[in-house]
């Protein structure tokens, strides 16, 4: 069997590249620059002209897919790739399973509802197309040889003018280390009362992650720091989630701590059944007096 | 100009339960419109609404989608007319199928300009039926749009990726899809949802569409996953010594 792997960064292409080596006899791997050597046994350049948008290279990727003609596409969830290779299975009429969770040589897993459920699935189309986040091969280890080619770019029917580019400032704390994890939710009433956040995260030796609305309806974090089914996976020795409700989507990001806790004003919360240790309370009575306690 | 929305309808996650065997029971479970198509629909509103342009709302799925309450939640955020094809072969349909019918839909609708899109489904997130959908019209999409602009020819969007910012420009046709930060959705009024009733819903059939295409993916089972064991220990903070209890079990693990 022969595995593409498309992967636009370094740590996804090796990860890739070795999941696919525990089910392919070949494995290709095809990026947009700074190819990773020894991952795989040919890898391929796809350089986009200046001034276009990344996912202009839909033509010469078809074109890759048509000479390689491979039986497994694997490919990094980033959003151009989910763009890019999500339009060449459409065009192949072929199955993509986007962000699996597990996969053996019969079906796949991926989360339904936000982790409500987990779906196991089957690709009944000749080449089927998957995307893997960070850590479901984690244990395998790529190889192959330095060959790299450069594919000549196929220009594509449409332009995709990029009128604006700009690299985001790097992310400041890399939650998928932290061993301790405290997420602020929803029932925090102002960016100030964080502050109360940050000095319990002090206390116990811990980084500060939230639920997707503090980035979004709020602009208090960067959007690297929400964990959840669209954001970080995590499996931190400890949780501790403080005005978070408690729903899937979040959760399924730290089902895998040790132990977990949460603090809640309503004791109905869902994130209650979810836990080891509780706290019913509002935040801006209880954490001033556990930080009071702590320090 | 017109615009059209792809908006999908599925059952509430708040009412969906785990039975036993962890299989899911949607019995209690009411349609819903999915969560991130709100903003969509609103960032298509606004859009339209500076463009002067018509909003048209599309989805398809299975019969059980058809509920007026829906229809009126859809038809009440500024979308002037809504376009569904209901049919039980959509029941777990794939992101293909999906994109060859909304696309049949949209050809069939005409002279749609701009396809607007949410950031994913609730139920597969699958972040995949608006390229499909353009693949299949043959039309350019970018996805992960936080900001649109067009003027008449060409429409403008605004993307945050990864680790990059970008504007990417393109020509009319086109679908967009948009993260959930484009636009809050509005909270529609009596008056709206009343003016909803009136307005127009455009019903398809799948043969004048063509059919639906075969499944590329088959749905082997859908169980909830086993949770993990929890002590559920809740203390309230109203009671003598809950912060202390508390506390102490912080300590442990610190
Ligand atoms: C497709 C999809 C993907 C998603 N992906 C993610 C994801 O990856 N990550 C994620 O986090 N979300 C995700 N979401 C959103 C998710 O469904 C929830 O909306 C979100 O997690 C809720 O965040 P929250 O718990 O902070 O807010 P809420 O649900 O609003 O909960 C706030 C909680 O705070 C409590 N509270 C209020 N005031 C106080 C107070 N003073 N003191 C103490 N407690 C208080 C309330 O009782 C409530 O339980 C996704 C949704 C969809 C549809
Ligand atoms: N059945 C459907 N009807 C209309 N629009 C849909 C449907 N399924 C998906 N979409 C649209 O495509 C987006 C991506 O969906 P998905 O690929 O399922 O994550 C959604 O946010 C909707 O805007």
């Amino acid at each position: 069997m022969k595995t593409l792997v498309i992967a636009e960064n370094e740590a996804a292409a090796r990860e890739l590249a070795a999941g696919a080596r525990a089910y392919a006899d070949e494995v290709v791997y095809a990026t947009f620059a700074d190819p990773v050597t020894g991952i795989a046994d040919k890898c391929l350049v796809v350089e986009v002209p200046e001034g276009q948008a990344k996912e202009a290279a839909f033509d010469t990727f078809a074109k890759i897919l048509a000479d390689e003609d491979p039986q497994m596409v694997f490919f990094e969830p980033t959003r151009r790739l989910k763009a890019l290779v999500g339009r060449l299975a459409a065009h192949n009429g072929a199955s993509v399973m986007t962000d699996i969770s597990a996969i053996d040589e019969e079906s796949v897993q991926t989360r339904y509802f936000g982790g409500i459920a987990e779906r196991t699935a089957k690709s009944v189309t000749p080449v089927a197309f998957c995307s893997a986040g960070a850590g479901t091969f984690k244990d395998a280890e790529p190889s192959g040889t330095d060959v790299v080619e450069t594919v000549e770019y196929v220009a594509p029917a449409v332009t995709l003018e990029c009128v604006e580019r700009e690299t985001l400032p790097p992310a400041e704390v890399d939650l998928t280390a932290a061993d301790k994890v405290v997420a602020a939710g929803r029932g925090f009433g102002s960016e100030e009362e964080l502050e109360e956040a940050r000095t319990f995260c002090k206390a116990i030796g811990a980084e500060l992650g939230c639920t997707r609305p503090l980035t979004e309806t709020e602009d208090w974090f960067p959007r690297e720091a929400y964990i959840g089914i669209s954001g970080l996976m995590l499996s931190p020795e400890v949780y501790v989630g403080i005005g978070v409700s408690g729903q899937m989507q979040h959760m399924v990001g730290v089902d895998r701590a040790h132990v977990a806790f949460a603090i809640n004003k309503d004791a109905h919360a869902p994130i209650f059944d979810k836990v080891d240790y509780g706290l019913v309370g509002a935040i801006n009575n209880v954490l001033p007096k556990i930080n009071a306690k702590l320090s | 100009m017109k615009i059209a929305v792809l908006v999908k309808i599925l059952p509430d996650d708040q009412d969906i339960q785990v039975k036993g065997d962890r299989t899911l029971d949607f019995s209690r479970a009411k349609s819903t419109v999915s969560t991130y198509d709100l903003n969509a629909i609103e960032a298509a509103a606004q859009l339209a609404a500076k463009a002067d342009a018509q909003l048209v709302a599309v989805t398809c799925g299975p019969k059980s989608i058809n509920d007026s309450k829906t229809r009126k939640n859809i038809l009440s955020r500024g979308v002037d007319e809504l376009y569904m094809l209901t049919d039980d072969g959509l029941e777990l349909a794939d992101a293909y199928q999906t994109g060859r019918i909304l696309a049949a839909m949209i050809q069939k609708i005409g002279d749609v300009d701009l396809v607007i899109a949410g950031d994913g489904s609730a139920d597969l997130y699958a972040q995949q039926v608006d390229v499909q959908t353009a693949e299949a019209l043959g039309w350019p999409a970018i996805n992960g749009g936080t900001a649109l602009d067009t003027d008449g020819a060409t429409v403008t969007v605004a993307r945050i990726l990864e680790t990059e910012r970008e504007s990417i420009r393109m020509p009319l046709p086109a679908v967009v899809s948009v993260a959930p930060e484009v636009a809050l959705p509005r909270i529609a009024g009596m008056k709206d949802v009343l003016a909803a009733g009136k307005k127009p819903v455009v019903e398809f059939t799948a043969e004048e569409l063509g059919g639906i295409a075969a499944p590329t993916v088959e749905t082997v089972e859908i169980l909830a996953p086993v949770p993990t064991p929890r002590k559920k220990q809740i203390f309230d903070a109203a009671d003598e010594g809950a912060i202390d209890a508390f506390v102490a079990a912080l300590r442990e693990v610190m």
